[in-house]
């Protein structure tokens, strides 16, 4: 406990989320995707057969674990507080665009900073994009940006999020026949289950008592130069880059990169995207899940947006290959930047 | 508890076990049917009826091919593209009869277009896979293409090629695509 004092939890966290996402690609996780949270959204959409990609058809028991572990910390401490009702519909659709923004550069913010401890230089467009989309939404929050006031909901409101992780750790065990699990692909590559379940459960439970957050890091940093989240986030990036480099997992250059592709434009603008829609809706994907897992209803709407983004990405090519973005693509993260950035001049309050 | 919730709890309960019991009646069958082995055969017959039909289609591609009549495996091979344009393995076979014409450039072209109408060809997880073949080309073609892009830094084709040899490569990287 003690320790636990000295050392700031945010630091522990940003150790844990590197660890995992290095060792679950080593083993058996794709290549630099050891945690993605809309490379996942992706697969567990396509298991639920909500889009028609078999190669990226897999219940990963990862993001059952961080709302599970956020869940089960948050109730254990007291911090299980069920409130929400401040523009859901917003919310789902900023948790849509996030995905599609992801999806267009190939990778979450937390993937991002695997691919860059990697040594996947591409993804340096994609930090740069981020952390502008970040600075962007710190303009509007100190420009009068703000979402209405969450309220109290009734408890329940705050279990149904949880219960759906609960059911995603139960569907691969009994393997209905709604349930697909591709045998080629990405899909065909994921650590063992107990191993996945477990890192999640790690990750959520720090990252619940941390409030780790990437875009949040480089928000209160911004906002404040507040760098307690921040400091998380070099950790991680820093342990995975170590480990990587242990494990023969690190390969330095821009070409010929895993799942990744050289439109550095389109990889800046969409995770300028995500970037900014996290600071409306306070959150990257991967915080969203956390906060769904102790009782913030509005994340949980967040996350139907997400998965709904994993599912319609697929089935609308909103996305990129190694060859670089589809047209689709390239025009929903323009209608994601048109959509984000009308919601955040409106909802400017005089101050 | 008044009337209302114990009539919700017991509709809630019965409810339960009845769903509970049609799944786990519908998985028992389900088993019975995996265990007979029936989703496997269909899922390897798949393939193999896929093959066999693009035997059949390709016969004659291949058998020019064999005789080293690679111009009349090509006229054949554009006849079958024209009528079938969604057959990736006619890529494939117009890359290896451009590489047996020593046509490196074509050759790599032609699999980044197989590679991206079918992803199976470099997933070592499915019989269709070929990747360790285009693993060799595109690690010969990087030196060769380097070397020429050093020589003329502006040539389109030659950028062209790089281009499509990096793509391969980050397909043969894995990653999740």
């Amino acid at each position: 406990m003690k320790l636990l004092e000295m050392i700031d939890v945010s630091i522990v966290a940003g150790a844990v989320l590197g660890t995992a996402g290095v060792l679950l690609a080593y083993w058996g996780n794709p290549v630099n995707s050891g945690i993605c949270v809309s490379c996942f959204m992706e697969n567990i959409a396509g298991a639920l057969r909500l889009h028609n990609d078999v190669r990226m058809s897999y219940i990963r028991p990862e993001l059952a674990g961080f709302v599970l572990g956020s869940f089960l910390v948050a109730t254990q401490t007291g911090r299980f507080q069920v409130k929400g009702g401040s523009s859901p519909v917003i919310h789902f659709l900023l948790g849509f665009f996030m995905i599609a923004g992801c999806a267009v550069f190939i990778g979450c913010p937390i993937k991002m900073i695997l691919r860059l401890s990697a040594g996947d230089l591409t993804a340096v467009a994609a930090t740069l994009g981020l952390i502008f989309g970040v600075w962007l939404g710190v303009k509007y929050i100190k420009g009068g940006f703000v979402l209405d006031r969450k309220r109290e909901l009734p408890r329940i409101n705050g279990f149904i999020i949880p219960l759906f992780a609960v059911l995603l750790l139960v569907l691969p065990v009994i393997s209905p026949s709604f349930i697909r699990t591709g045998q080629k692909g990405p899909a065909a590559w994921h650590a063992p289950l107990y191993v996945s379940l477990l890192a999640g459960l790690a990750v959520g439970a720090f990252a619940q008592r941390s409030g780790l957050c990437i875009t949040g890091g480089i928000r209160n940093f911004f906002l404040a130069r507040e760098k307690t989240l921040l400091y998380g986030v070099i950790t991680a990036f820093s342990v995975a880059l170590v480990l990587n480099a242990f494990l023969g997992q690190f390969r330095w250059g821009m070409n010929a990169q895993p799942a990744s592709h050289l439109s550095h434009g389109w990889t800046f603008l969409a995770m300028a995207l995500v970037g900014l829609a996290s600071i409306l809706i306070d959150g990257c994907p991967f915080r969203q899940l956390i906060k769904a897992g102790e009782g913030d209803v509005d994340a949980a709407i967040t996350t139907l947006g997400m998965l709904y983004g994993g599912a319609l990405v697929y089935l609308w090519v909103i996305r990129s290959t190694s060859a670089g973005p589809t047209f689709e693509g390239k025009i929903m993260v323009l209608t994601g930047m048109l959509f984000t950035l009308v919601i955040a001049m409106t909802l400017r309050r005089e101050r | 508890m008044d009337w209302l919730n114990r009539l919700s709890i017991a509709a809630i309960v019965a409810i339960t076990i009845i769903t509970i019991g049609m799944v786990a009646d519908r998985e028992i069958m389900k088993r019975q049917q995996e265990n007979s082995g029936v989703e496997a055969e269909q899922e390897k017959s798949s393939y193999a009826l896929q093959m066999e039909m693009d035997k059949k289609l390709y016969q004659k591609v291949i058998s020019y091919k064999e005789q080293g009549l690679y111009p009349e495996a090509m006229a054949e091979l554009k006849k079958i593209m024209k009528k079938y344009p969604e057959k990736s393995l006619s890529y494939v076979y117009m890359a290896q009869l451009y590489l047996k014409q020593g046509n490196m450039g074509d050759s790599i072209n032609n699999y980044r277009q197989a590679v991206e109408m079918e992803p199976d060809y470099v997933d070592d997880r499915t019989p269709l896979f070929i990747g360790d073949k285009i693993k060799k080309l595109v690690t010969e073609g990087r030196k060769k293409f380097g070397r020429e892009k050093t020589l003329r830094p502006k040539d389109k084709e030659v950028r062209k090629t790089i281009d499509d040899i990096y793509y391969l490569q980050s397909r043969l990287a894995g990653g999740c695509e």
